[in-house]
């Protein structure tokens, strides 16, 4: 039937329908269709022959992802989940009914909120002002300029830039957890002094972005808070996601 | 702050590069992992080939934060300076032709950049190719004069 196999995006209760529009991964779009029981389903499409992390791709996921979570709970894949067929298929769910309908009823009516905490780009003068370790870097770069001190330099720029980010980020993080259900660390991303999930009950999302915007207006000097979402819950379907308040999420120490 | 609404922009307007930036280590590293179905072992090549490029990118960013701390006149610098000013040059022209806030060159948006856009990221890479290379052009010049200088002198003699 699918060669390939089935490319899994999520996993709903049953009879959540498909987002009008909605499209698969692969080019041109594969057609999707659900595989469940009597009371979860998965949303599934073809697998393309060659799948990679298409930018394509990516965005097919995300967006299929994000219109299903407005009609209802969904557990989100990771990118890249390829069931071998239906049968297969069928007997994960089967066998795991109770452990995905529990998570669904812990997530229904909750968004995730990704807030990111990236080195404030304004701030370089008063950096240069302030930091002492940087401005004997610099005073050495300018008597003997050269690649090696440029890149000395440079890099105590950068990572004195992300300990001033990771400082206001933990301090952002303290407010918005008292407004969140959950929180979870991100993976690394390079150059993002801090990055942290947050589930976020659909009516409090608003609440909880106006606090980031205050916080991040307030702090322009020190850190660039990103905000992303509402997103699928990507970080709160494993049992790595953290029910309890924030220990202290892991902060990229030197950045960069 | 910048904001990233996926509400608003699932149709008919797909989300914009740095949309998916901002979540790309969401879609890739989080998320259920069923054992028993397959995960694409392509997908880390990927991955890999993306690290390798943001380790290009980050030093070229500490080569611009040095370039523009040498530029940096503190005397006469209010504080409000940012670094794409600073920068100057290809970074100078850019400004011109966007938004201060949008042009400005931190960490995050070399990072974005090498893997914001499906092909049109090697231009921007060719971009920071450039300003990389922007010391080695000046001093060719004067490799050249002084390789001149002995013929001069030759001839003078």
């Amino acid at each position: 039937m699918s060669p390939d196999g089935l490319y899994v995006y999520g996993i709903v209760r049953a009879r959540t329908p498909l987002p009008p529009g909605a499209a698969g991964v692969g080019s041109p779009p594969a057609a999707l269709r659900t595989v469940g029981t009597d009371s979860v389903a998965t949303v599934v499409s073809a697998a393309p022959a060659q799948l990679r992390a298409r930018r394509r791709d990516l965005l097919a996921h995300q967006n299929l992802l994000t219109g299903l979570a407005e009609a209802g709970p969904v557990l989100p894949m990771r990118f890249g989940a390829v069931a071998p067929d239906e049968e297969a298929l069928r007997a994960q769910l089967a066998a795991a009914e109770a452990s995905h309908l529990a998570t669904l009823d812990r997530l229904a009516g909750h968004v995730e909120i990704n807030v990111k905490a990236l080195p404030a780009r304004d701030s370089l003068a008063s950096l240069v002002a302030g930091d002492s370790t940087v401005r004997r870097l610099r005073d050495e770069a300018r008597r003997r300029p050269g690649y090696e001190a440029d890149v000395r330099l440079g890099q105590a720029v950068a990572s004195a830039l992300s300990r001033r980010a990771a400082e206001a980020g933990r301090k952002i993080l303290r407010d918005l957890a008292s407004m969140a259900r959950a929180t979870a660390a991100g993976p690394d991303v390079q150059g993002c002094a801090l990055n942290v999930s947050f589930l976020v009950g659909r009516s409090d999302a608003d609440r909880f972005r106006t606090t980031t915007e205050r916080f991040a207006a307030a702090h322009r000097e020190h850190v660039e808070l990103r905000l992303a979402g509402p997103l699928p819950c990507y970080s709160f379907v494993g049992a790595s996601a953290n029910p309890a308040a924030p220990a202290t999420p892991p902060v990229a120490a030197g950045g960069a | 702050m910048t904001t990233t609404t996926y509400a608003d922009e699932i149709a008919p307007c797909p989300p914009r590069a740095g949309t998916l930036y901002d979540v790309l280590e969401l879609i890739l590293d989080r998320g259920m992992v069923i054992d028993v179905f397959v995960r694409v072992s392509l997908v880390g090549i990927e991955i890999l080939k993306i690290d390798a490029r943001i380790v290009v990118a980050s030093v070229d960013t500490y080569l611009r934060f040095a370039e523009a701390c040498n530029r940096l006149d503190l005397e006469r610098d209010s504080g409000s300076t940012t670094v794409p000013e600073l920068i100057g040059g290809g970074a100078a022209k850019k400004i011109g032709k966007r938004k201060v806030r949008d042009a400005a060159e931190s960490v995050g948006d070399t990072v974005r950049k090498v893997v914001g856009a499906d092909g049109s990221d090697e231009h921007d890479e060719d971009e920071a190719e450039e300003q990389y290379e922007r010391p080695r052009k000046r001093r060719a010049p004067a490799r050249k004069s002084s390789s001149g200088a002995p013929r001069r002198r030759r001839a003078e003699a």
